[in-house]
């Protein structure tokens, strides 16, 4: 399954910006949709607006608001939060962060912060994506059932059902009952 | 960002982005217009240059911090343009890939492929709804702005809400075909699939037109009109 990821760059130099979001597109396994961010306001504007899943960021944007200040007001907590270290920074400054990236770090390094933070399945997991009960749910989706006739049939609640259905969509990136007919057919499910 | 000027030849913009044939399409601007500046262009045919250009802008750069706020866009232009899209993407884009369709799964006439028509036909049919919605609520209530009239029970808000982003499905659709459909690579299958892409992008571009072009503007033209009543 291909994720995708929103990244925002807030660092206001654009050779520094430009030659990151360059890296962080070749990453493998992701879409990266990247915001490449060089003043405060847009930054407030970005991080309200778009809910980056990993803002990284030079710290010394932060020093007016202060760190803790915008993160209460502006940070979702889904969002991971990267300094971006263009000078040494003190330690209390660097622990408000959930990583680090430094500019004299190389491509791979920078690529495995990004990748360890969102733990890629790995290609094996991806083959075997729907359980067996997840198998049985999708084939009765297609055929028309509601969640609550599938709860009926296959012995389960309709809360179960509806987990099942969003497991399935997460895993499969299919989001209608046209779609889930397709892969349904195509891998024998009915 | 890099933008176009006035002063620019038209046949470098042309030239440069395939993209823009479309955008001339929509405008009503035709082709063979020898070493013309856009400006020149645009006046022959009629088209507000500055509402052309921050079209062409949009369509060649849709990061989010570009700023349109300060650009002189002629709400009623605009329109004609998004409906002039309206009818590229109901009345054209979509029956060709139908047709393409078609002709490739005919070949097969399986369960498999009907069921990817079937999916086709019912996205089809959600963009038709989500642009009848703008041409019968969103267009005729700024046609009432402009001539002063403002329909107090509507306005832009209502419609920026609920704007959904309708390309997102064509890319599940796309994925669909290239994960789950069998055949040995042919160029019909090769043909099709990349007009979706084309097209994908195409409406991506529309919805961003949409959102970032007419809305504000329209929000603009609402304080205007409303104090105007008020006074």
């Amino acid at each position: 399954m291909i994720k995708s990821i929103k990244i925002a760059i807030a660092e206001p130099s654009v050779v520094i910006s430009r030659g990151l979001s360059t890296i962080l597109k070749k990453i493998h396994g992701f879409h990266t949709d990247i915001f490449e961010i060089s003043d405060f306001e847009a930054l407030k504007k970005v991080s309200i607006s778009q809910i980056p899943d990993i803002l990284l960021i030079n710290p010394t944007f932060l020093f007016v608001q202060g760190i803790q200040n915008f993160k209460k007001q502006y940070i979702n907590n889904k969002t991971k939060f990267i300094a971006l270290q263009t000078s040494l920074f003190s330690s209390f400054i660097i622990r408000e962060f959930d990583e680090v990236i430094t500019i004299f770090d190389d491509e791979e390094k920078i690529k495995q912060t990004i990748t360890d933070l969102f733990e890629l399945p790995d290609r094996e997991q991806e083959i075997n994506a729907l359980s067996q009960r997840e198998k049985e749910v999708v084939s009765e989706v297609v055929k028309g059932l509601t969640n609550k006739q599938i709860a009926d049939k296959l012995y389960l609640s309709v809360h179960t059902v509806t987990t099942h259905r969003r497991n399935i969509a997460a895993k499969l990136q299919i989001h209608s009952t046209a779609g889930l007919t397709i892969y349904a057919i195509s891998n024998k499910l009915i | 960002m890099t933008t176009y000027r006035p002063i620019d030849k038209m046949s470098l913009l042309t030239t440069s982005h395939y993209k823009m044939l479309l955008v001339m399409a929509r405008f009503g601007i035709s082709l063979g217009f020898g070493d013309k500046t856009i400006d020149e262009v645009c006046i022959e045919n009629g088209v507000d240059t500055n509402t052309f250009l921050a079209v062409v802008d949009l369509i060649l750069d849709r990061d989010e911090k570009n700023d349109f706020s300060n650009r002189q866009i002629s709400v009623n232009e605009l329109v004609c343009y998004l409906q002039n899209s309206h009818s590229f993407f109901l009345g054209f884009r979509f029956k060709t890939i139908r047709t393409e369709l078609e002709k490739i799964m005919n070949n097969d006439n399986n369960e498999l492929s009907k069921a990817v028509l079937h999916y086709f036909d019912e996205y089809v049919l959600e963009v038709k709804k989500h642009m009848e919605y703008e041409e019968k609520m969103l267009f005729p209530y700024i046609r009432q702005l402009l001539d002063n009239k403002p329909d107090s029970n509507y306005n832009v808000n209502i419609f920026a809400k609920q704007h959904s982003q309708v390309e997102k499905r064509l890319n599940e659709f796309k994925s669909l075909i290239i994960k789950y459909y069998p055949i040995k690579s042919s160029n019909e299958l090769n043909s099709v699939l990349f007009d979706i892409f084309a097209c994908e992008e195409d409406l991506a571009s529309h919805n961003a037109i949409e959102d970032r072009l007419l809305v504000p503007l329209v929000r603009n033209l609402e304080g205007t009109v409303v104090k105007r009543w008020e006074h």
